[in-house]
């Protein structure tokens, strides 16, 4: 596994060279290991430990993706687990179906409760979540022993069979690893995916994800998902593997078990899962000897786990890993790349956004009232308005994050006012927020390149050479380009609203909304964003900006809408409006 | 939120920290070796503490009367962890060893039937003390069983309550676990035999907090006896004080738990008159007083069905190898199930095909929360 | 009708229990936004340390309740430092692991002193229930709904009127406006979680003589408590009493007339209907929209 800090900086200078030549050497491991596991002579006790954490390891692969891909918790896994064990053990003995047929149904079952499970609630909060899984995982169990007719209820199932070519202990052995080699490669790759990348900004910050085109409910229950499907595989080996299963092996309590195995080794890795997975087997059979007095080893265990997250979030892989990276060069940044072309839509006619009577009400506050706008195609528009005047507010509308009480939104001729922000996105709506919402685990690269992956996005070729190269067109457009491989967290703030704007610049929208571009930036700095906004002006690109600073509103902005306690006072040509006597008594009465 | 099912644990400061050091007897070949699985740790760990008192206490009696075959006996321990892959792990720990010649298992049916496809594969006898039915019934020739199983103590409550009692309508009231279920079962197919059925058969979830809609169930149904399986104490408790609440007062027969320690302390005067079928009676036959003497002598605590299995199971083992001549897993077999009229601490051993050593049970009373030897009951097919 | 009357009064106090835990869980929730999924552990400890001081050491009752309940308040300000503060900065999900670390924590300490057997707490009173026509009422049972009646009002007033309640309210609602207005916020989360331990231990300690002291007491009562809660309409107080009284009297009348072994299912069947077509529960508001 020594290809394994790929994970860490992706380097795309070398992507270049075939994938699987690239990998070969973690597939001649890979097959070393089976090789091993197939010819080496164990004791029985030595390869039960050894099935055990195989497969566990495989459902706890499960849970790096949910838990440290996605950041969503799940604690069912022993129930996901279960469902693969007695589709394996119940088809085997009581059917009599093939060892391979039952494997798959308890993957697809377990899969198909997982997306069920989280369809229904993953729109909600976290705690939610926790809560459905533990009541959901309680409810198999309830099912696991009473349903006499279907499980055997209490008793368990027993005498079940495993494929032909893999009848003895020792090959069946080698061929779960196997399994655990495959499942580990596709999972330590996840992360580079497109779907990996989308859960990775679900978990940075959702709201961002959502706005950059990702559709945050449906990579939660992928992820879940998948998650579920990993438990389903890892319970039909488990099952093969040790020919009996019971309900109280797939309690609350072992949900628990495979959480802490998580955390422990490193939720965002698959090598963390598997040193995790390791350790709890291993451990407690290394410290019997304080398992004398009951509760004292569990009671160790559940402080373990406080202080784990206390002081080892990242678990002992993410902590050795980390350690490695700190001493590791950085990685340098691909090399220079063609100038960054925007070719925003066209499709509309000459008003790109038409806004009519948009209205959002918070309860009796009208926060938003009967407000139009309409946006020319190129050049800038500032909305501008004092202090809670509803300008984010209406931001929030056209981007989704609100759903409107009334009105209309038009993007470009597509009405857009009941899509989610991620349908507003694939549409050609881009933004940034007054707040910098990036994608704080990731290097500057990784988050513009979420930005090109937006559906719908004309300027980006197919492949991942192509994504890199379009997101280091709009990290240099912004002038970071030789920063690209460095984490979010080691730029500055202005730096960091700039990779904010190249994000949205890659996904080449047809309009660009900025929420409050230059809040915190320096004299410098303002004077660097007006150029930038010159510039992507030049290209075309129609913008809609929200700001405070008179100064680059009334330079960079050719129309301007007011908006004053939620309701439009004045609308026209820049200076025009800015001498309109409503806004001058607005602006002044307010301060 | 609980964890004692399971034992997994993390420790992970010490677990870097400590290593592995558990070291047993070496001496290879002097002595002739018997290895036991029982929960040393886990939720289970005190009554593991007996049984493995008991099984000493036995060893000790055999090799004081000159060992098996001549050499002294030695009893290797292995942490069952209260838990199913636990016993798997400990058993294959004890199989990879291959001087041992018998073995051990578990008090609990379904640690048995986790390890059962391991014992096959290993063809050595296994003694063990669960009481499914099934599992001396499913073609496993080596597993020998020293308590009687549940389709006994299912026949001998409804014995009891049909013949001395002369009750016939039931009420049947279970745990939905693995020992409550294979009791009702028995129980009912008992009752349906002496042409009694139930006219209420009730399954109820461990750990309920109220038993109210039981209660009420039993008493709608007009039962006239009441016949349970409870698995934990606690249950028991609260049942049986709703029971008395509601006013239900008919004579009512349980499953062992029904006359342990704890469920006397926590339900005191409502388990007043009840009865409950015991495997081992202090004074139920001179095997189970010279027992209980014995054990009181060196454990200083009252002993119990924990201790009585495996004290029985290693005195048997140790005669039928002695008859045998052999280490040889298919005589030992043999010498085991020619065992007839064996006096054990438990009852009379007269094995069966199956394996099954005894097929009888003790009633005895909850006389205002003493316990008190009522009768036995022996069946002969 | 006798049967129906006996199932109501049953399900009713049942359910004043899962109120009262519930009431713990919605506190700290509004406090911190954060689950604590050792509030079942609360009351175990609870009704242990009660068992320690009534039973062991042979203490009047009174006192020995006295000291349980203190003894809950420093667990209170042990758990707000050793668990909560530490991590406050972190999302909801490392804290959320924390507190099942802690739970599992608490009540493996307890086993390990106590072992697995349960322990016996007397009731409150000599006579162990009266019987009122057909219904019999258990003395235990009245005193848990009374108690849940007192403190509903008691947190009306305490919340509404008083000026800490108020302080406590403005905290959960907008800690940085809280702040502003020169309210230490780390102080009323230590207040929220010594009251909130309290409150949970109460619980405990209620319901000990009824159900038993045991190490499973807790979790069993805090899972249906925390279903409660989501039934109610997550944050909101009337709404845990309401679920939690609602939830005791469904389980109930569920084992009667449906199934008695598939009891606990029904909390959670409920709950997940709830949560697929009435996330806000009966009396939150919708599920708020965040920006």
């Amino acid at each position: 596994m020594s290809a394994s800090e790929n994970i860490q900086v992706p380097a795309p200078a070398i992507r270049s060279k075939p994938l699987l030549l690239r990998h070969l050497p973690y597939f001649i491991g890979v097959a070393i290991v089976v090789a091993l596991a197939a010819r080496m002579q164990f004791d029985g006790y030595v390869h039960n430990i050894l099935m055990q954490a195989t497969t566990f390891s495989i459902a706890v692969f499960g849970l790096s993706v949910v838990l440290g891909l996605c950041g969503q918790i799940n604690l069912a896994q022993a129930a996901f687990f279960g469902f693969g064990a007695y589709a394996v053990g119940i088809g085997t003995t009581d059917w009599h179906l093939s060892f391979w047929l039952c494997l798959v149904a308890g993957s697809v079952i377990a899969l198909l409760a997982g997306a069920f499970l989280g369809a229904s609630t993953l729109r909600l909060g976290g705690h939610y979540l926790a809560m459905v899984t533990i009541s959901f995982q309680q409810i198999v169990t309830l099912v696991m022993i009473n349903a006499i007719w279907l499980t055997h209820g209490p008793d368990g199932v027993s005498n079940i069979g495993r494929p032909a070519l893999f009848q003895s202990s020792q090959s069946y052995l080698a061929f779960c690893v196997a399994a655990l080699g495959i499942v580990g490669y596709l999972v330590w790759h996840l992360p580079d995916t497109r779907l990996g990348r989308a859960m990775r900004a679900v978990r940075d910050n959702e709201l961002a994800a959502g706005v950059n085109g990702i559709d945050v409910f449906r990579t939660k229950v992928y992820a879940f998902a998948v998650c579920a499907a990993l438990g389903g595989l890892a319970g039909g080996l488990f099952a093969g593997g040790f020919a009996y299963v019971s309900p109280d092996q797939f309690s609350f309590a072992e949900s628990i078990v495979f959480l802490t195995m998580s955390l422990l080794g490193g939720v965002a890795s698959p090598i963390g899962s598997a040193i995790g997975t390791g350790l709890l087997i291993l451990i407690p059979e290394w410290l019997r000897f304080l398992k004398s007095v009951p509760g004292l080893y569990l009671a160790i265990y559940g402080l373990s786990v406080i202080l784990i997250i206390r002081f080892m979030p990242d678990g002992i892989w993410g902590f050795v890993s980390n350690a490695f990276t700190r001493l590791r060069a950085r990685a340098k940044a691909p090399p220079a790349v063609a100038a960054l072309q925007l070719r925003p839509a066209t499709t509309g006619g000459n008003i790109v956004l038409e806004v009519t009577g948009l209205s959002k009400h918070f309860g009796g506050l009208k926060a938003v009232d009967g407000v139009d706008i309409a946006v020319r195609r190129g050049g800038v528009h500032a909305l501008i308005g004092p202090n809670g005047s509803g300008k984010t507010t209406t931001l929030n509308v056209l981007s989704g994050l609100y759903k409107a009480t009334s009105g209309k939104i038009v993007l470009d001729g597509t009405d857009i006012t009941n899509m989610a922000p991620h349908q507003r996105t694939a549409a050609g709506l881009g933004r940034t927020f007054q707040n910098i919402r990036l994608f704080r685990s990731m290097t500057a690269l990784e988050n513009v390149e979420i930005g090109a992956e937006r559906p719908g996005n004309t300027m980006i070729g197919k492949g991942d050479d192509a994504l890199t190269e379009r997101a280091m067109e709009a990290l240099t457009f912004v002038g970071l380009g030789s920063r690209a491989n460095e984490l979010i967290s080691s730029f500055s703030y202005g730096h960091q609203r700039l990779i904010e704007i190249a994000r949205a610049l890659a996904s080449n929208p047809t309009l660009l909304l900025l929420d409050e571009p230059a809040a915190g930036l320096n004299s410098t700095e303002k004077l660097e964003l007006h150029e930038l906004l010159k510039r992507i002006a030049a290209q075309g690109l129609t913008i809609l900006i929200i700001d405070h600073d008179m100064t680059l509103v009334s330079e960079a902005a050719q129309h301007i809408t007011v908006l004053n306690f939620g309701r439009r006072i004045a609308d026209g040509e820049s200076l025009a409006v800015l001498r309109h006597p409503d806004v001058v008594s607005a602006y002044l009465g307010s301060e | 939120m609980k964890l004692t099912r399971r034992d997994f644990a993390a420790g992970i400061v010490a677990g870097i920290a400590a290593p592995h050091i558990i070291s047993s007897a070496r001496a290879q070949g002097a002595t002739l070796k018997i290895g036991m699985c029982a929960p040393v740790t886990g939720p289970a760990a005190e009554s593991g503490g007996y049984a493995v008192k008991g099984a000493k206490l036995a060893l000790e009696a055999v090799n004081k009367a000159g060992g098996i075959l001549g050499k002294q006996g030695e009893l290797i321990v292995e942490d069952d962890q209260t838990t199913n892959p636990g016993i798997v792990l400990a058993f294959s720990k004890l199989a990879a060893n291959a001087e041992i010649v018998g073995f051990l298992g578990s008090i609990r049916s379904t640690q048995v039937h986790a390890m059962a496809p391991d014992v096959i594969k290993l063809g050595k006898p296994v003694m063990i003390g669960g009481t499914d039915p099934n599992l001396t019934h499913m073609g496993n020739k080596w597993l020998f069983r020293f308590r009687p199983n549940d389709s006994y103590s299912g026949r001998v409550i409804a014995e009891y309550g049909v013949s001395t009692l002369g009750k016939k309508k039931w009420a049947v009231l279970h745990s939905t676990d693995a020992f409550g279920t294979a009791g009702g079962k028995a129980l009912t197919a008992a009752l349906e035999k002496l042409g009694a059925p139930p006219v209420l058969d009730q399954g109820y979830a461990n750990q309920s907090q109220d038993f109210t809609p039981v209660v009420l169930a039993i008493k709608q149904s007009g039962a006239d006896i009441l016949g349970s399986y409870f698995t934990f104490e606690n249950d028991l408790g609260i049942f049986a004080r709703q029971l008395r609440q509601l006013g239900v007062n008919i004579p009512w027969v349980g499953s062992p738990s029904i006359v342990n320690i704890t469920a006397l302390k926590l339900a005191g005067p409502a388990l007043y008159n009840t009865y409950g079928v015991a495997d081992y009676a202090e004074d139920s036959s001179e095997g189970s007083k010279a027992f209980g003497k014995l054990y009181r002598d060196a454990v200083k605590v009252a002993p119990d069905n924990q201790s009585s299995w495996t004290y029985d199971a290693i005195t048997v083992l140790s005669a039928a190898i002695n008859k045998a001549g052999s280490t040889d897993p298919d005589k030992i077999r043999d010498a085991i199930l020619a065992i007839k009229k064996f006096p054990g601490a438990e009852g009379e051993y007269n094995f069966d095909q199956n394996g099954d050593g005894l097929h009888g049970y003790n009633i005895v009373k909850n006389d205002k929360g003493n316990i008190t030897f009522d009768k036995h009951i022996e069946f002969n097919d | 009708m006798d049967l129906f009357l006996q199932l109501l009064f049953t399900g009713i106090g049942i359910g004043a229990v899962y109120a009262l835990v519930a009431l713990g869980f919605v506190l700290i929730f509004r406090a911190t936004n954060v689950v604590n999924f050792a509030q079942g552990e609360f009351s175990m400890v609870a009704a242990y340390l009660m068992v320690y001081f009534a039973v062991d050491l042979g203490w009047p009752y009174w006192l020995s309740f006295l000291l349980a309940l203190a003894g809950m308040a420093l667990l209170g300000v042990i758990f707000n430092l050793g668990v909560y503060y530490p991590l406050r900065h972190r999302s909801y999900l490392p804290v959320i692991i924390a507190t099942i670390g802690a739970s599992i924590l608490l009540a493996n300490s307890v086993l390990a002193i106590y072992g697995p057997q349960p322990q016996v707490l007397p009731g409150w009173f000599e006579t162990p229930g009266i019987q009122l026509g057909p219904v019999y009422l258990d003395s235990q049972y009245l005193l848990i709904i009374g108690v849940t009646i007192l403190l509903v009002i008691f947190n009306f007033w305490f919340f509404e009127k008083t000026l800490l309640g108020k302080k406590l309210q403005a905290t959960s609602q907008d800690k940085e406006m809280a702040s502003l207005l020169g309210i230490s916020v780390s102080t009323m989360i230590m207040i929220t979680f010594i009251y909130s331990a309290v409150l949970g231990g109460l619980a405990g300690l209620l319901v000990a003589p009824v159900l038993f002291v045991s190490i499973q007491m807790g979790s069993t009562i805090a899972l249906k408590a925390f279903a409660a809660t989501i039934i109610g309409g997550f944050g909101d107080v009337t709404g845990a009493i309401i679920g939690g009284l609602a939830l005791g009297v469904i389980e109930t009348f569920g084992a009667a007339y449906i199934s008695v072994p598939y009891k606990d299912g029904f909390a959670f069947l409920v709950l997940i209907a709830f949560l697929i077509f009435r996330p806000q529960g009966i009396f939150g508001e919708r599920v708020a929209e965040k920006a």
